[in-house]
């Protein structure tokens, strides 16, 4: 099956009618998905804001908000969010775009290699990648200053993690991975119809670029774009790490200070601004995307060839290196060091080396193995169960089978909006009172993680059911099958690579989750994220590195097991 | 009954005449009323303890030698700062039902807190009759007692700066002399470091904090970050926690410590236990296993205080023959919040 692109068709068809055999129970099916989304997201939200409108007497009140804004100090924080979210997103872009053109459309060297730097880039947690910067660009006792100490005689360095651009780099490289994939994604599918017209016109392989195939993919850029923003802000370990002590206070730091005074209806209030914010964000996507149409995938056949750059694609090599090299190499490199060191500080040195953390870890601490194993579990379940509800959600909107289609999918995307540090205080105060009293255990960190994850979930489903175009399952309809039939025989199979992807996708952040499970976090379901943020507090880097080089081998081992079942590479181009 | 400085110099001074005694201590609880007691807690197999006062090994350690000491009885150890700790027990206290046994908090304004609210259990440890006189009783009620005693003080990196240039009393460290080479933690996360501030404050008035932010400090999170950055050389000196500081000079790495002279601070930590606690037997067995001389003993070894007065520290002088500094609880509870407010607005984290 090959790809063609359609500009200018409207993407959304009238419904399909009733299946003249009587009840539609797909219509039951719809029901009961929608349900469950309303009732996993609405109900945190809703309690949220009733937090922030109630007083302490039960009166509705806003004296809440009035509180949460009334230092300049906590505008400040606001505003430093945006700034900071802002300039992770376009770093992230100007790193991906770039890197998924050469990947996919060029004839780069070492293309899969580079395809795997970026996946790898992705798997290390962003508080894991701030702590190997901490190693890397300390001012002081950073290895990167040292080397520039020792090489100008300088007695200071020149690289500051801690500050607004350090936090912005170490998001901004270990976020970048959504653009590129939405990117790939929106390139593989492109046909070169379109640039060999630009060529035969006269145009070289850069105008090409920038004038064709660009605007093509804008709608994956933005949709990446703003998912980066969104995970950006919601970061709560790594400016834990980095923002407080580069004086830079932003909303979730300033979020703990309303928590460490039990002030839930302070920090609701606090936080529902940065609500209406991301939602003004998502009105301008889709104004934007409005009036053109990104169907992409047809009945028709297509073709698609690649640009040849020729010395160029050496210099795309180097930069894609040079990314590869600040996003994975490098800080993995210091972690790994700090791992099998008595004292990171000490350096290479060969009487540094001990096994001692990964004793430590692995046969007395009583907490690590278990944690890690819940970590796993936990990010699976929530992962199958964000997949589902979201391809069903997106699949009914995007084929308009009922009224108010667009509200499910605000639904789907309203978690995103909400730091998961709230949102898990709205779980806590919608599920862990009893009768439920689900404070603690499995259930409300799974279901909070479900919930928090189901955005990456619909954006993925909703451009993956974008973009297969009505046309095939009306084939199916006029040849005598329902509309589970055509789900099942022509839109799941064109999807199931992009299925693979998003399970990888949404399991991975599940897997190191910290900002919604720190505060749901108890005793019985303490997972991985949390442990290793518990030893962030006390400065022991050593046996962090190795709870993070444990996380990172299993979740590896986990999106190795993912490629074998898929049959293929699912980041490399389908011959 | 408060601790004054002269009971904790005589608590101390008794440690050092007591270095000719043997150091076995009878324990006050009798072996009967342990035997019963370690039955109970053995039906109820294990207990939840968040612990602030300790490091993660130590705590682990602690955990260990307890279910080696008393088989069947498992310890959930979750070690975390202050804060977090009371932010966590407060949250489930919320919603309905404790899932921690006991919390042993570096933040005695938290016990105090908690007691005025009702929600905690009212024991007091047989074994408690055995501490140093003077630690004894600190809350008249017996909501909640003293399981830990922590020291702060100046801590530095004897590779960086020799000991003859080191700071040698808190005003020091706001010399501008020392700028871009403090590092402290943050009184809001950590809370030795709010009462550090608390001191500084009561001494020297907010100023103190207005001249140090001049000099540029690293501010972490808990009082050990302040340690890490010494080791790692990011900065030379620091006010730190001494324990932790006495384990590392003994390693070979290079931290040294000064005990102020404008005062060495002692914090007073308390452990309780919550009301409601699920598994409340196995949490008095530990809270007079904590209180024991072999606690003492365990956190000796590790460099830390002693609450007994037959168990000497390893390393220091005897608190009998320094300058001390103790908060009074009472004044605490209402200027640990301002001073954390104060810190916010001067250093705008």
């Amino acid at each position: 099956m090959t790809a063609t692109t359609t500009v200018g068709e409207p993407v959304a068809s009238a419904p399909v009618g009733r299946s003249p055999r009587g009840f539609d129970w797909s219509m039951l099916v719809w029901a009961l998905f929608a349900t469950i989304l309303i009732v996993i997201v609405v109900n945190p939200i809703f309690r949220l804001i009733w937090e922030s409108v109630v007083s302490e007497g039960g009166g509705l009140t806003l004296d809440n908000y009035v509180r949460a804004y009334g230092r300049p100090r906590y505008w400040q924080a606001l505003v430093n969010t945006v700034v900071m979210g802002a300039g992770t997103a376009l770093l992230s872009a100007l790193l991906a775009v770039p890197l998924a053109w050469a990947c996919v459309r060029t004839d780069m060297p070492g293309r899969g290699f580079i395809k795997l730097c970026v996946l790898a880039a992705f798997i290390i947690p962003p508080y894991l990648a701030a702590v190997g910067w901490v190693l890397l660009a300390g001012p002081n006792s950073g290895w990167l200053n040292r080397a520039w100490m020792w090489a100008t005689g300088s007695s200071q360095g020149i690289f500051n993690i801690y500050s607004l651009s350090g936090l912005i780099v170490i998001m901004g490289l270990h976020l970048f991975f959504f653009i590129f994939v939405f990117t790939s994604s929106a390139l593989e599918l492109v046909s070169s119809e379109m640039e060999d017209a630009a060529n035969v016109l006269g145009a070289g392989p850069v105008t090409t670029a920038f004038r064709i195939t660009l605007p093509l993919i804008m709608p994956a850029i933005l949709g990446g774009l703003i998912i980066i923003f969104l995970q950006s802000i919601a970061l709560f370990a790594v400016p834990a790490i980095i923002a407080i002590p580069a004086r830079y206070p932003v909303v979730t730091t300033q979020l703990t200070e309303f928590f460490s005074n039990n002030r839930v209806d302070l920090a609701a209030a606090y936080s529902l601004p940065l609500l209406l914010i991301t939602m003004a964000m998502l009105g301008i996507q889709r104004w934007l995307l409005a009036r053109k149409g990104f169907s992409v995938v047809g009945g028709k056949g297509g073709e698609r060839r690649i640009v040849r750059l020729g010395p160029w694609r050496w210099v795309m090599f180097g930069y894609a290196l040079l990314v590869a090299a600040l996003s994975v190499f490098m800080p993995l490199v210091v972690l790994v060091q700090a791992a099998f060191s008595k004292a990171w500080g000490r350096g290479f040195a060969l009487d540094n080396l001990t096994l001692r953390h990964i004793n430590f870890i692995l046969f007395e601490h009583q907490g690590a193995v278990p944690a890690l194993v819940r970590s796993i579990v936990y990010a699976s379940i929530a992962a199958f169960a964000a997949l589902t509800l979201a391809l069903v959600i997106a699949y009914m909107v995007k084929r308009n089978l009922v009224r108010g289609g667009q509200a499910l999918a605000f639904l789907c995307m309203a978690p995103f909006v909400i730091p998961g540090i709230i949102l898990a205080i709205g779980f806590y105060a919608a599920y862990a009172p009893p009768p439920l009293a689900l404070a603690g255990t499995a259930m409300i960190i799974v279901v909070a993680f479900t919930t928090r994850l189901l955005p990456i979930a619909y954006q993925n489903s909703s451009a993956g059911i974008t973009s297969i175009h009505i046309e095939m399952e009306e084939a199916v309809r006029i040849l005598g099958g329902g509309r589970f039939t055509a789900i099942r025989r022509v839109v799941a199979p064109l999807l199931k690579r992009s299925l693979v992807g998003a399970w990888i996708l949404i399991f991975v952040p599940a897997c190191q989750e910290l900002s919604t499970a720190i505060f749901l976090s108890g005793p019985n379901n303490r997972v991985l994220s949390v442990l290793i943020f518990d030893f962030s507090e006390e400065g022991r880097f050593e046996q962090l590195a190795v709870l993070g080089g444990l996380l990172l081998i299993i979740t590896v081992i986990i999106v190795a097991i993912g490629f074998r079942i898929v049959g293929r590479d699912f980041m490399l181009r389908r011959q | 009954m408060y601790i004054t400085r002269r009971q904790m110099g005589l608590g101390a001074g008794s440690i050092a005449a007591a270095s000719l005694i043997p150091t076995t201590v009878q324990a006050a609880l009798s072996a009967d009323a342990e035997k019963a007691l370690y039955e109970a807690a053995k039906k109820d197999g294990e207990l939840t303890w968040y612990d602030a006062h300790h490091a993660a090994e130590l705590a682990e350690t602690y955990g260990k030698k307890f279910s080696e000491k008393y088989p069947g009885v498992k310890v959930n150890v979750v070690r975390t700062t202050a804060n977090v700790a009371y932010q966590r027990l407060t949250q489930e206290l919320k919603a309905g039902g404790p899932q921690c046994d006991v919390l042993s908090s570096t933040d005695i304004t938290h016990a105090i807190t908690l007691k005025g609210q009702g929600q905690l259990e009212k024991f007091t440890p047989a074994n408690g009759a055995t501490l140093t006189k003077a630690l004894q009783n600190i809350d008249p009620d017996g909501f909640f007692h003293v399981t830990s005693i922590g020291t702060i003080g100046i801590t530095f990196n004897s590779a960086k700066v020799k000991p003859a240039d080191a700071p040698r009393k808190w005003t020091d460290l706001i010399d501008p002399k020392w700028k871009n080479q403090v590092s402290v933690g943050h009184p809001a996360f950590s809370g030795y470091v709010s009462i550090w501030v608390w001191e500084m404050n009561r001494l020297y008035k907010w100023d103190y904090f207005e001249k140090l932010k001049a000099n540029n400090p690293q501010i972490g999170r808990s009082i050990q970050d302040t340690l890490t950055m010494l080791r790692s050389g990011e900065r030379s000196v620091a006010a730190g926690s001494l324990a932790t500081a006495y384990e590392s000079k003994a390693k070979g790495e290079p931290i040294d410590v000064v005990n102020p002279e404008d005062g060495t601070i002692v914090i007073v930590a308390p452990s309780c236990i919550p009301k409601g606690a699920k598994r409340p037997n196995a949490a008095k067995l530990f809270m007079e296993y904590m209180s024991s001389a072999e606690a003492s003993r365990i956190a000796v070894e590790s460099f830390g205080e002693s609450i007994h007065d037959a168990v000497k520290p390893k390393a220091g002088k005897p608190l009998a023959e320094l300058k001390t500094l103790i908060a009074p609880p009472d004044k605490l509870l209402k200027g640990l919040a301002e001073v954390k407010e104060n810190w916010r607005d001067t250093f705008g984290v």
